[in-house]
């Protein structure tokens, strides 16, 4: 590793070497062995944008937020009633209802009503998760 | 490497209570921590927060393991939940950053924390929002550089050069800030 690498990667991932990517490690390991007082150096001087980083503190969680959260869970008694009602032979009865449902609300909407589709729902919803394991690669 | 939180997941989608309690002490302070960076403003956070849980409670029963790990997926779905409010912020041509950029100091910091918190504030949200998004998922989030990269869709080495000039640029805007560290 070239001591310019070395500083490039204290530059971007900073003054703990242990954050830096796995592959890059050993190398630098053997950088700070050969230079130790310039490396250190380098790694004080990316620690030091660390610590100021680190005053941008997260806001904290409030207890009423967590018990919205919470409640905004489906209920388990709803999930039983849909599993019960499905494998019954009601599925297609249901959809077909909540599709005539859907088409009745469509052709009542005002058209200057209908709200813009968002990115994160678009994720969601076009995108699926499956796929979207295949769009993250070998980690995903 | 399995997912640490497939099978809290797998309890959530058969509509376990205390599976829900803590899915939701895990992840929301990791997703606090990203939307508050991210958009600069405490409440819009919570607001994402609350949007990404209604996505996962929908998502769970149709979780597929090893397809994607689920932190990796939460991470993206409110970044994109950020983006959508940043748009909207644009659209209403809001030109300064929010003014609730850092709630203040908490019972334990100090009024000089508290200012110091808010110029970090203001420079990461001043930064261009991938630069941003690097420096909210590596040195916040403590993602590794391939999870990254993941979230961000990019290439390791695209997310490199993100986070490096996003640092250098903050540097540049609080470099004040480290010559006062240094002379306290």
């Amino acid at each position: 590793m070239t001591p310019e690498r070395f500083e490039d990667l204290a530059e971007a991932w900073g003054g703990d070497i242990a954050r830096w990517p796995d592959a890059e490690r050993v190398a630098a390991a053997l950088v700070m062995a050969a230079r130790p007082d310039w490396a250190q150096a380098v790694l004080a001087r990316a620690g030091d944008l660390d610590a100021v980083l680190d005053m941008f503190a997260p806001p904290a969680g409030a207890p009423a937020l967590t018990a919205q959260i919470v409640a905004s869970a489906p209920s388990p008694r709803a999930r039983r009633w849909i599993s019960w009602l499905l494998p019954a032979g009601m599925g297609a009865g249901l959809a077909a209802a909540c599709a005539a449902g859907v088409l009745a609300g469509a052709h009542l909407q005002p058209a200057s009503s209908t709200p813009a589709t968002s990115e994160a729902d678009a994720l969601v919803t076009a995108v699926g998760d499956e796929d979207f394991g295949l769009l993250l690669g070998e980690d995903a | 490497m399995g997912d640490p939180d497939e099978e809290l997941l797998s309890r959530v989608a058969s509509g376990d209570p205390a599976a829900v309690r803590a899915l939701v002490a895990r992840k929301l302070p990791r997703l606090l921590s990203l939307a508050g960076r991210m958009l600069g403003d405490a409440q819009e956070a919570q607001d994402v927060a609350q949007d990404a849980f209604l996505r996962v409670w929908k998502q769970a029963p149709k979780w597929r393991p090893g397809a994607a790990r689920f932190d990796t997926w939460l991470h993206r779905v409110a970044l994109n939940l950020c983006y959508d409010r940043l748009r909207r912020r644009r659209e209403v041509a809001v030109a300064e950053p929010p003014e609730r950029a850092d709630e203040g100091p908490g019972p334990e910091r100090g009024l000089e924390a508290a200012d110091t918190g808010r110029r970090v504030a203001r420079a990461l949200q001043a930064l261009p929002e991938r630069q941003r998004e690097a420096v909210v998922l590596c040195h916040y989030q403590e993602l590794g550089n391939i999870e990254a990269a993941a979230v961000m869709g990019v290439s390791v080495e695209a997310l490199e050069s993100l986070l490096g000039r996003g640092r250098r640029a903050l540097r540049a805007a609080l470099i004040d800030l480290k010559e006062g560290r240094d002379d306290s």
